[in-house]
């Protein structure tokens, strides 16, 4: 009889950064890939472990996929991801995932979809616009908010001004706090965008993410222009280490942010204890 | 029925140690601790539970996961070997057996498997030991638990005054007492002391649903103000189970180990750039209490104390979960 192969969550696969885009001045995008392919086939939203394995480990979100690799957007913030940061494309990596809910798609099959995001706060809310858009036909009109402190700042600069303005029934809105010279864009912060642009909450779902004070404030706009607490989704943060809801770290109420988030609806959020 | 002679259990221990590892309470330096028997310990089987909790067999204090080797951009990871050591648990008491489902309820279940804690708890035998005089800290029966007799165990041993009671609860408990051979005699009508009754009455009827409206309290100040954040609670406790994880890198090789953790230290959840959700005492202790008494039940099913009284009688500055219980179900919301 064939035993059983267990496989252990805690313990990571070897991967290896095949690819490094520069983003920003602190932001790189990592594409990771294992001997076998593609680590493994997570859902918009989900997350991944990484490692450099005499430095630490860390969640992130996986912020797009290809057939043979992950994607990984990380900003330059401390030990971990400063090493990463200076590491060259061969460089050996421990990955482990997918972990978290994602997004709950049943709630966006046939709706317009409103992504409002700030900063890094791009790379989860990207993997749902990607996803959105191989499934063209499932979802209905896509509206992109995004800002950033400055024109240098913005992440993902080709999807925002070529690749996801083509996309059919898409649009596309970018601002930034603070121009610079060659900026002919908006100026301005998000919410303020938001409330401005006015979208309406008619058949929409609205998915945010970015710093907490931006997430905060968009949250007011959007209930301001009339959007319910069950149409609005956002994603969480909290200090993680195993990932799988054992460590007892990530902990809000009886709920485990790595395993029954990261992503919540705001009316789930509101029945959970405010302590994120 | 069966029982062995007091003088004779050392023998039965040491028959068990020629297959697994017998763990056993023994006095060491002043306290009792579950240690490894091997013939010579002074048991502690009579007195009062043990000083710490025996998880850490389950949950080592600190454990490898894996080994690295770096060399340039390359690194290669090796998984440590599985752990196949047999265990025997004996003089276990029914709070701790208690900890054990609840550490099986986190470690176990919800979607994903801790492979280092089920090689751990698949390979050991339980032999609990029924208890006869409570302690003044005592109150496991707030929680449904009977101390003359506990649950999820293999062997249930009662102390008769020239010897113990055993009984096989289950088929891996009745091998055991096989392996005892003659060192077993029929009980016959020897009846054992009563279990003991703790004197500490503690009402837990309704704590979680008042607890679900009391996370805004002022009370968290105020029963907060004298706690040192020492983190002594969370490390005796049966039930806490929070871990780190980190490396030790020497030279280019190094590994990856977890060890225990406590909610009650506030680098437990900082972030980068210095975001703390839990910045104060007043947040670190509320989220013990609510973790044992609301969260875990409202996750499992089930309290996440077990009323060793542990955290009560170490306490160096006398917060007292009982007395927390009792406040609690007092305060007007
Ligand atoms: C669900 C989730 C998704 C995330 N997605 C991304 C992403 O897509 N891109 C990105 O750049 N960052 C993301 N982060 C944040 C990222 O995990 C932290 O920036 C990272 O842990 C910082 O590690 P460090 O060693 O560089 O910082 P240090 O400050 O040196 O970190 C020390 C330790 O603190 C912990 N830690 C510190 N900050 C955080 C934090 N914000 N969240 C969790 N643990 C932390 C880490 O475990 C780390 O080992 C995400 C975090 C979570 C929880
Ligand atoms: S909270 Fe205290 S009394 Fe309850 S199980 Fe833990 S140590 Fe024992
Ligand atoms: S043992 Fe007492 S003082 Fe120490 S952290 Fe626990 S409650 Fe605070
Ligand atoms: S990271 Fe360990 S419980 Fe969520």
């Amino acid at each position: 009889m064939a035993v059983e192969a267990r496989v252990n969550p805690l313990v990571p696969m070897e991967g290896r950064i095949v690819k490094i885009i520069e983003e920003t001045p602190d932001v790189k995008t990592f594409h990771v890939t294992t001997e076998k392919g593609k680590p493994f086939t997570p859902m918009p939203g989900q997350l991944a472990m990484l490692s450099l394995f005499e430095v630490g480990e860390a969640m992130f979100s996986i912020t797009s996929q290809g057939p043979e690799h992950l994607e990984i957007a990380i900003k330059r913030v401390g030990m971990l991801t400063e090493a990463l940061h200076e590491a060259e494309p061969g460089q050996t990596v421990g990955i482990r995932g997918p972990y978290g809910n994602g997004f709950p798609l049943d709630m966006f099959y046939g709706k317009d979809i409103l992504f409002i995001a700030g900063g890094i706060g791009l790379a989860p809310v990207r993997s749902l616009i990607n996803y959105c858009i191989e499934h063209r036909e499932k979802f209905g009109h896509l509206w992109i908010i995004y800002g950033a402190r400055s024109p240098a700042d913005l992440c993902f600069k080709q999807d925002l001004f070529e690749n996801w303005p083509r996309v059919e029934n898409c649009r596309v809105d970018v601002t930034v706090d603070k121009g610079d010279e060659g900026w002919k864009g908006h100026e301005g912060f998000v919410p303020a965008f938001v409330e401005k642009l006015n979208p309406s909450p008619e058949g929409k779902v609205a998915v945010t993410c970015g710093p907490p004070i931006m997430i905060k404030f968009v949250l007011q706009s959007l209930e301001k222009l009339g959007f319910r607490d069950d149409q609005i989704v956002t994603t969480l943060e909290m200090r993680m280490k195993c990932g799988i809801g054992k460590c007892g770290r990530c902990n809000l109420g009886s709920r485990y942010v790595c395993l029954d988030g990261p992503v919540f609806t705001l009316a789930q959020l509101k029945e959970m204890p405010n302590e994120y | 029925m069966v029982k062995i002679a007091k003088e004779k259990l050392p023998v039965l221990l040491q028959a068990w140690a020629a297959g697994a590892m017998v763990f056993v309470p023994q006095e060491r330096e002043g306290t009792r601790v579950f240690l490894p028997w091997n013939g010579e310990g002074k048991l502690a089987l009579g007195e009062e539970n043990t000083l710490e909790p025996p998880k850490d067999l389950f949950f080592p204090r600190t454990e490898t996961m894996y080994r690295y080797k770096v060399q340039g951009q390359d690194a290669e990871i090796t998984e440590v070997p599985s752990f196949e050591d047999k265990m025997i648990l004996v003089g276990v008491r029914s709070c701790d057996a208690r900890s054990f489902a609840l550490m099986d309820d986190v470690f176990l279940t919800k979607g994903y498997v801790d492979e280092f804690y089920r090689r751990r708890r698949e390979n050991t035998r339980v032999v609990a030991l029924a208890c006869t005089e409570a302690a003044p800290t005592c109150f496991c029966t707030a929680f449904g638990i009977d101390p003359g007799r506990a649950e999820g165990v293999d062997v249930q041993m009662r102390p008769l005054d020239d010897g113990y009671l055993l009984e096989a609860v289950t088929e891996a408990g009745q091998e055991l007492l096989n392996q005892a051979g003659s060192l077993l005699e029929e009980a016959g009508k020897a009846s054992p002391p009563g279990a003991a009754l703790p004197s500490l009455q503690v009402d837990v009827g309704g704590v979680t649903e008042k607890l679900q409206q009391m996370f805004e309290h002022p009370y968290w100040t105020e029963v907060s103000r004298k706690c040192l954040g020492c983190g002594a609670c969370t490390y005796l406790c049966p039930t806490c189970h929070c871990f780190d994880i980190q490396s030790e890198n020497l030279g280019n090789t190094g590994y990856k180990f977890r060890c225990w953790d406590s909610c009650m230290f506030s680098e437990y959840t900082r972030m980068a750039g210095g975001h703390n959700p839990r910045p104060s005492k007043k947040e670190r202790l509320r989220n013990r209490f609510l973790h044992k008494l609301q969260y875990f039940p409202e996750r499992y099913g089930k309290f996440a104390c077990v009323g060793c009284g542990r955290c009560l009688d170490r306490c160096p500055v006398n917060v007292d979960i009982t007395r927390v219980i009792r406040e609690v179900k007092e305060v007007t919301l």
